[in-house]
Formats: C-alpha cells, structure tokens, sequence
C-alpha cells in the first residue's frame, strides 16, 4: 500500500510544471559546475602542479640548509608548507580564496652588530617560528557564493519544499483524502508513502545530474579521483539524501497543519528563505558583536611593544654611551655562559612571537567555531559544513592543517635536540646557532610534514542532520495524526 | 475613478489581512534590525580605525624635516551610508601610501611594504559569510514578498470564481489591473517605510551616525530605487498571475523565477567570470621582473646624466670649505624589485657648498617621479583587468534585476566597485599633487630635500587628501543606468500585464 502511494505520487509529480523546471535547472547548473571547475583558471591541476613544485623546492632546500650543518637547520626552519589541494572543491568550494594554503616555518632574516665599543660584533640568526600568512584575494568585486554542489543542494531543499506543499493539504482541499484514508491505511503509512514518493522523485534527477557531473569531469581529465574521492563522493550523495529529507519532512509538516496548500507553501518559502539566506548570515556577522576579539592591527601592535621591550631589556644591537648588558658578550662555543644568555633571549623572543601569533590565530578560530555552531540551527548550513568536511575544503580542512602544523613544529624541534645530543663537541643550547651541533645533517632524517585529512568533524554534522530529520519526521508525523481529514 | 479607489481598498484590506503580511512584517523588521545593529556597530568601527590611522599620520608628518622623506597618506573614509550597503567598504585597501618613489598599485599577492594597504580587521575568516546589510534582506525578503502578494491577485480570484462577478460590474478591465497593482504596492509600501524607519530608529541611537542633509537625500533616493525594485518584482508575479490559470501554478513559477534572479543568475555569471576572464590577469609575479627593468634603465638615465654632467662621482660635485674635517656623501638606497628609493646624507654639510649636488638631485629626483609613473603603468595592469573582468560580468547580471538593484543603491550609497577605484584613483591623482606642489616649491634642488642643517623643509601647506563627497545629483547620475533599466522592467511588466489581462480568457 505504502509503495502504492509512493507511485501515484511519482506519476503526479512528473506531469508537474515545477518538475520540469527542476529538471532544466539541475542539470545546467551541474554542467556549468563540471565546466567551471574542471577547465576554468586555478583549477586542480596548477594548484597541484604549484603544490608538487613547492615541495621538490623545498625537499631541495631542505638538503641545502642540512649540508650546512645542523644549527643552520636547527634556526632557518623547515621553510614553507603548503596545504595539499583537494580535488573536491567543485563539491564544496568552503570560500576557498579566504583560506590560507600555506603556514611558514622559515626565517631567512639575519641580524648583526658592529661598531660598539663595550659590545663585541656579533652576527644571528633569530630561530623561525611558525606564521600563519593571511590570504590577500578577497578584493572588491569577488563572488563569494561559488557555484558547487553545496549550492545545488540548497536548491534542492527549494525543489523539496515545492514537490512536497500541497501532498496532504492539496488532497485535503480537493477531496481525496478522505478516499485514501477511507482505505485499510494508517497514517503512518500515507506519510510514508508521500515521504518516499517525493524522496525518489527528487533524488532520481539529482543522482543523474551528478553522474553526468562526474563524467564531464572525467572526460576533461584534469582531476584524476583516487578511491577516496570517491568514497568523499558517496558520502556527500548520503548528504544530499539526509538534507533533502529534511526538508520533505518540513514540507508535509508544513502540509497537514494547514487546510490550503497555499498557505502552507507561503509559511514554508519564508522558513526556507530564512533558513538558507537570512538566519546563517546574520548569525555569522553577529559573532563579531557577542565575542569581539582584537583586531589585526592592534594584536600586532601589542607583539612590537613586547617585543620593543624585550629588546630594552637585553640590549642585542648593543647601545652606545653606556654600561654593557647581559648580552655584551658575543655568543660562540668557547664562551658557554654568553651563549646560554642569548639563548635565554631568543627564546623569550621566540615565545613571545609564538605566543601572539598562535594566540590570535586561536582567537579568529574559536570566534569562526562559534559562528559556525551557531549557524548550525540551519539544516541548510549544517548540510554546508558536512560537505565542507568530506571535501576537506573550508575553515576546518585549515584548523586540521594548522593543527597538524604545530604538532610538526614540535617534531621538527624534537629532531634538532636528539640530533644535537648525539654530538659530543656540541654545547646542546638551543637556539643559538654557537650552542649548536655544527656537523652536517643526513636530509634524509629531517622530518617531513605529511599532512592527514580528518573526517571526523563531519560525524557530528551527520548527526545533526539526523537528529533534524527524527525531529521533523516526528513533528510531521504527529501533526497528521492530529490534523482533520476535511 | 471611484471604483479604481474602491478596488485599490479591497485589494490593500484582503492583502493586510492575511498571515502572509503579519508575517512579511515581523520578519522583514527583525531582520533589519539586526542587521543595522551589526552594521552601524561596524561602521563604528571602521571609523575609530579611520580616525585613528589619520591622528597618527597628522603626528607622523610633523616629525619630517627633509623633502625626501615625506609620506603623505591617503585615507579612505568609511561612509555612513555604508549601513545600508555595506559593498566594498570591508574589502580593498584603505590606506594609500605616496611615496614619490613608489608606484600606487594593487596586487592580490602579498608584497613586501606593499604601497595600498588594509588596516583594522578584526577577523578576515568571517567574511565568510555573507554580509547582512539593509540592501541584502530588501533584495530576497522584500522580493519574496512582493510575489508573495501578487501571485493570486487574477489567478487566485479565478479559482475563486470572483474573477467574474467583479467583471460582470461595470469596470473596465484596464482600471481592475491597475487598481490591483496600486493596492499591492500600497499594501508593500508600510513594510518598506517601516523597515526603513526602524532602520533610521537605530542607526540614530548610535552617537557616531550623524546623517546631514545630503545623507538624507541619498537615504530618500534609496527608499525611492527600493519601492521601484518591489514594484518590479509585484508586476512579475501580476503578470504571471495573469498568464497562468492557477494560483498554485503562479506562485511556484515566480518563487523558480525568484530564485533564478536573486540568487543563481548573478553567481553563476560573476563565478563563470572569473574562472574563464575575458581579459587574461597577467600573473602578479611575473610583472615585478619587468618593473624592476623600469628601473634599471632609470639607473642608467640616472648615470649617463651624471656621466654628462661630469660629476660619476658625487662627491665631486660638492665643494666643501677648506677647513671641512671630513668630506663625503652617504648614500642608502631602498629597493623592493617594484620600487627603487635613494636617499643622500652630506658630511660636514654646515661647511658645503652643494648648489651643483642640487642641481643633480634635481634632475634625479623627478626623473624618478617619471620612472615611477612608468613602473605604476606595468604593475596596475591586473587590478585593471580584473576591473574590466568585473565589470564584464557586471553587465551581464544586470540581465536580473534583482541585481541591477543592487547596483544602483550601491551607486547611490557610495560603496560600490567604481566608488572604490575611484579613491585608488584620486590618490594618484593626490601623488600628482604632491609633486606639483614640490615643483613650485622648487623643492628637488633645495638643500632641504637631503639636509635640515639651514632650516626643516617648509610643509606646513603641503596638501592634505581630500576625500570627495559626490551631491544627489551626482550619485543619480552614476545610478541612472540601472534606474533605467529598473524602471524599464516595470513598464514592460506592466504592459504584458495590462495586454495580457485585456485579452484574458475568463473561461
């Protein structure tokens, strides 16, 4: 009975005008998204070639800095790393050109002093520390929605929201459900049917689309898929599914509340426009308001001042016309007590720098978590980040990055202090370069960042989405149980 | 005249009625609310930061004492108006250095002591998110309602059968299809003053929002573009209404139109732009190579002038007292690639005579204010391709004018691209000024350019940059064009509406 009704519903939708409109839209807007994305400019294949330039340089660098011996090493830095681009921003593009793809852990500048009388000229290098360079291409005139999947899958919810207004109160106005439920059927059984009836005709014409996508983008050849993407892929068709029955359930909740279907589509487009436009975006610049962090300027403002006053407490650049300082004395391995000195001060100079800019990354962060917790009361932005995560796209797939950097950044550490130890004509200071082992590094021993993806945020988008499909399947259900027939 | 009145009344009571306009009301004013808040406290911001980047220039400039060391900066001013459309006030570069030895320039890429500059942002991976802005819920709610109130005016009184009752009474069709659009939009028009007011409520409470009587003017015409924009979106769906036989039918067309126009057509164009740009962007990278040619061969002018001259070597060019103890001239250069600065220190200047030396720097240094503007030529190349590539797909989402509406309030507001370029503009344009001022000042050949010892350089009237404020008539100007365009939707519209109702089948 309940496949009885899923079929008439089917056979009635596909005689619909708002079918026909669906199945013009899709399957432009998934070729235009195989297109863009597979021939367009800064596509995969020069991000990976970029990428595949980037490391042979650096593995080159590496060798370089490591055939000077290893407190070169130890204080220049394993140089820039790149995030390895993802195949599936076509799927999920996640603002791409906001996010960073590189941290650096380089630092090429040297300092010096010369001239003084009460100091001795001394040359150094300040050890690297890890920066987090901003992505400068969000210039006046950038799109910011992109057309991916994710986009075609808020309009998918649009499509649900039209083949599902009228399923109960449409019957109800025109007399027919009093027939059907005149019938041995249950309740349950009619808004199952209707359920599966609109759930198979929207997914049917998706699950074409994407195929189609996926075959265009086959056929460019420029985004050659490993078996991962492809299980990416699947789950995000799981997506789909769950965000579009979400919306069904909505739609029939909307449905039997109301005696006019007209009512219940205008009640349900002004929920969706919420959902999708108005809710996540106002939520998100609000963020800015309920939790304020400092900003740019003045973060690097406060990092000079210490900095600056560092500096006044231990006199590297030396001053002129008055008593020497605790630095006064050049670091070098006959002299272990001015070396330790130097070390004490460029290490409080590294912490300093570590702790502004880990401090203020973790601020942006935590501000951008909020926002997106807090936008996730939309189904439609929960379907967002769900497919952000399985595209390993977007603020997260950096967060993951950032994470993993710094855990590099104490291996990278780790391996000059067990390297060094091994040295016995070394002074084992760190991270002064005289305190340091000064025999050359085997390149194949430094540590290489490989970075992970992790899919696990996405665990609890999916249950999210789950929880928003029993809770609309319930409301759906009891509002049918308890609505007229007439 | 009387039944035209008497249509307009039942078309507004049956409208305010319903659900659909309490509805229409709460949402479209929370949501404004909300967003003025966010945004005035933005502008807030974006002020302080203004304020406070301009005292510390003012101090800043105080402290020169050479002509050769001045940086004047220009500064763009946050506009108040910015609350309504936020546009490009959160993006681009708001601080603009002029250096005369470096060129004013845009690069997506990061450069070293780069000439345009971003200060005060609080978080740059929130611009994620869409901006909220009075514009943004003006063009998706106020639309969506706009349909929401025109999509059963003839088909759902068809359905009804009161299609014909009415006509069997002796009205004109004409005066039932006009009477039906002036009581929609009189039934629209207290949500958009009352959002616009609620809007103006909170912008007011904020001690820092001082609109003047230009302001005003600008907010009216806003007001004015945004009644026709929601006039354009209720002929639509009049039309519709009128072509379709059922209710439902109509509705579901407009809100597929409605998401066509407001949201796929415009994304699809600017995305589709940018990945396939009509006008290639020259690589960032690949022109600092060709700049840094700029300005080798000025090195070369430079020599071959001196090498004429007979002075190679500067120190011959300055003839110090006899009793000078030490004779010399520092010399420290700054080069970025894209920018090549020099600056020149004399020993002993007190004992120096250095009319020659002048002379020299004089022809130097403006050859370097023309070398400059050749290497600005090079390196402002992709940010004008870009702007041409926007603009290219400017046009092309104007096809929707959901769009064009945007456009519009942004010409009006002050916040669009051209408004934009137009303050990268000006501050060339400053630049200019600049080293016009110097000329008359003859400052290239006075001592002061390099030295202080026979007095500070004379800047108290150096020119400061004037931010440009455009009039009413100005920003309509700028605007007309979409204006136009909306007001041309809506004579089309209302002509296939009134055409289409006159032949109207009522069977």
């Amino acid at each position: 009975m309940v496949w009885h009704i899923a079929k008439k519903e089917i056979y009635h939708n596909l005689t619909t005008l708002r079918f026909s409109l669906m199945i013009i839209l899709l399957p432009v807007l998934f070729l235009a998204n195989a297109l863009i994305y597979s021939l367009g400019g800064d596509g995969y294949t020069t991000q990976i070639n970029t990428y595949n330039r980037h490391v042979e340089q650096n593995r080159d660098y590496i060798k370089e800095q490591a055939g000077k011996g290893l407190a070169e090493l130890a204080l220049i830095g394993p140089g820039e790393i790149l995030r390895r681009p993802t195949r599936l921003t076509f799927c999920a593009d996640g603002t791409d050109t906001l996010i960073p793809r590189s941290v650096k852990m380089q630092n090429t500048g040297t300092a010096s002093r010369s001239g003084y009388e009460e100091f001795e000229d001394f040359a150094w290098r300040a050890p690297w520390t890890l920066e987090y360079p901003l992505q400068n291409t969000s210039g006046p005139g950038m799109s910011q929605i992109k057309i991916d999947w994710v986009f075609i899958g808020i309009l998918m919810s649009f499509f649900a929201i039209l083949f599902t207004f009228d399923a109960i109160a449409g019957e109800r106005a025109s007399g027919t459900l009093s027939l059907i439920m005149s019938n041995t059927v249950s309740r349950g059984q009619v808004l199952l049917g209707k359920y599966i009836g609109a759930f198979l005709t929207l997914m049917v014409p998706l699950l074409i689309g994407i195929l189609m996508n996926l075959l265009v983008i086959l056929i460019s050849g420029n985004i050659p898929f490993e078996l991962e993407n492809w299980l990416c892929i699947l789950g995000m068709v799981g997506l789909f599914a769950l965000h579009i029955s979400i919306f069904i359930f909505l739609g029939l909740f909307f449905s039997s509340r109301v005696s006019n279907p007209i009512t219940s589509l205008v009640w349900l487009l002004l929920t969706w426009v919420c959902l999708a436009f108005v809710f996540p975006s106002l939520l998100g610049t609000f963020v800015g308001n309920i939790n304020p962090i400092p900003s740019v300027d003045e973060v690097s403002m406060q990092r000079e001042a210490q900095l600056k006053q560092l500096g006044n407490e231990y006199h590297p650049f030396g001053r002129s016309g008055d008593i020497p300082t605790k630095l006064s004395k050049a670091a070098s391995a006959e002299n272990p007590e001015a070396t330790r000195l130097w070390a004490t001060y460029l290490t409080k100079e590294m912490e300093t720098k570590t702790r502004f800019n880990d401090g203020h990354i973790d601020q942006q962060f935590r501000q951008v978590q909020l926002a997106r917790d807090l936008t996730q009361i939309s189904p439609i932005a929960t379907f967002q980040y769900a497919m952000e995560g399985l595209a390993n796209t977007g603020i997260t797939s950096y967060m993951n990055f950032v994470k993993q950097a710094r855990r590099y950044r104490q291996t990278y550490v780790d391996f000059v202090k067990t390297e060094d130890q091994s040295d016995p004509e070394s002074l084992h200071i760190y991270p002064v370069k005289e305190g340091l082992s000064q025999k050359t590094v085997n390149p194949d021993t430094v540590p290489v960042f490989t970075e992970y993806i992790s899919y696990r945020s996405v665990l609890s988008q999916v249950g999210l989405l789950v929880l928003f499909n029993l809770l609309f399947l319930i409301m759906a259900q009891v509002s049918f149980l308890k609505s007229d027939i007439k | 005249m009387s039944t035209l009145w008497l249509i307009i009344q039942r078309e507004f009571v049956s409208n305010i009625l319903t659900s659909r306009f309490m509805i229409g009301i709460i949402v479209c004013l929370l949501s404004i609310a909300v967003a003025v808040f966010v945004q005035v406290d933005d502008y807030e911001k974006r002020l302080t930061g203004y304020n406070t980047a301009v005292r510390e220039a003012k101090a800043e400039a105080e402290a020169w004492e050479l002509y050769s060391k001045i940086k004047p900066k220009a500064h763009r001013k946050p506009s108040p108006l910015s609350i309504f459309n936020v546009g490009t006030e959160n993006s681009g570069a708001n601080t603009v250095t002029v250096e005369l030895g470096k060129p004013i320039f845009e690069f997506n890429f990061p450069i070293w002591a780069a000439p345009t500059q971003k200060r005060g942002s609080d978080n740059p991976f929130l611009a994620m998110f869409l901006t909220v802005d009075v514009v943004f819920i003006f063009k998706f709610v106020l639309s969506a309602l706009a349909i929401l109130f025109a999509y059963n005016t003839i088909s759902g009184e068809r359905e009804d059968g009161t299609l014909k009752l009415v006509l069997s009474n002796a009205i004109p069709r004409d005066t039932i299809v006009f009477g039906k659009y002036l009581g929609g939009m009189l039934s629209l028009f207290p949500i958009v003053l009352m959002s616009l007011i609620v809007a103006l409520l909170i912008a007011f409470s904020s001690p820092v929002i001082a609109f003047d009587g230009n302001d005003i003017l600008h907010i009216v015409a806003m007001f004015g573009v945004s009644l026709l924009y929601v006039s354009t979106w209720y002929l639509l769906g009049l039309v519709l209404s009128v072509w379709t036989k059922q209710a439902a039918t109509t509705l579901i067309l407009s809100m597929f139109i409605w998401v066509i126009l407001t949201s796929v057509h415009s994304n699809v164009v600017a995305f589709a732009v940018e990945k396939f740009p009509p006008h290639p962007v020259k690589s960032e990278m690949t022109l600092i190579q060709p700049a840094a040619d700029v300005w080798e061969q000025f090195k070369k002018e430079r020599d071959a002038y001196r090498r004429q001259r007979g002075y190679e070597d500067l120190q011959k060019s300055i003839i110090w007292e006899p009793g000078a103890s030490s004779r010399g001239v520092g010399h420290g250069s700054w080069s970025g690639g894209y920018f090549f600065t020099e600056s020149y220190s004399v020993t002993n200047v007190g004992q120096a005579d250095t009319s020659i030396f002048q002379e020299i720097l004089d022809y130097q240094e403006q050859l370097r204010v023309e070398y400059t503007d050749k290497a600005e030529e090079i390196l402002k190349e992709p940010a004008e391709a870009r702007e041409k590539n926007s603009k290219f797909a400017d046009a092309l989402s104007r096809i929707s004018f959901a769009d064009t509406y945007h456009f519009a309030v942004g010409a009006i507001a002050g916040t669009d691209r051209q408004h934009y370029n137009d303050f990268i503009k000006s501050s060339r344009d400053y630049k200019r000024q600049i080293v016009e001022y110097l000329k008359d000042k003859k400052a290239f050949s006075s001592r002061a350019w390099f030295s202080n010892d026979k007095g500070n350089a004379a800047l108290t009237d150096l020119p400061a940059f004037q931010h440009r404020r455009l009039s009413l008539s100005e920003s309509l100007s700028r605007a007309s064009m979409d204006i136009l365009i909306l007001l041309a939707w809506n004579i089309v519209l209302f002509m296939a509406a009134y055409v289409s109702f006159l032949r109207y089948d009522l069977s």
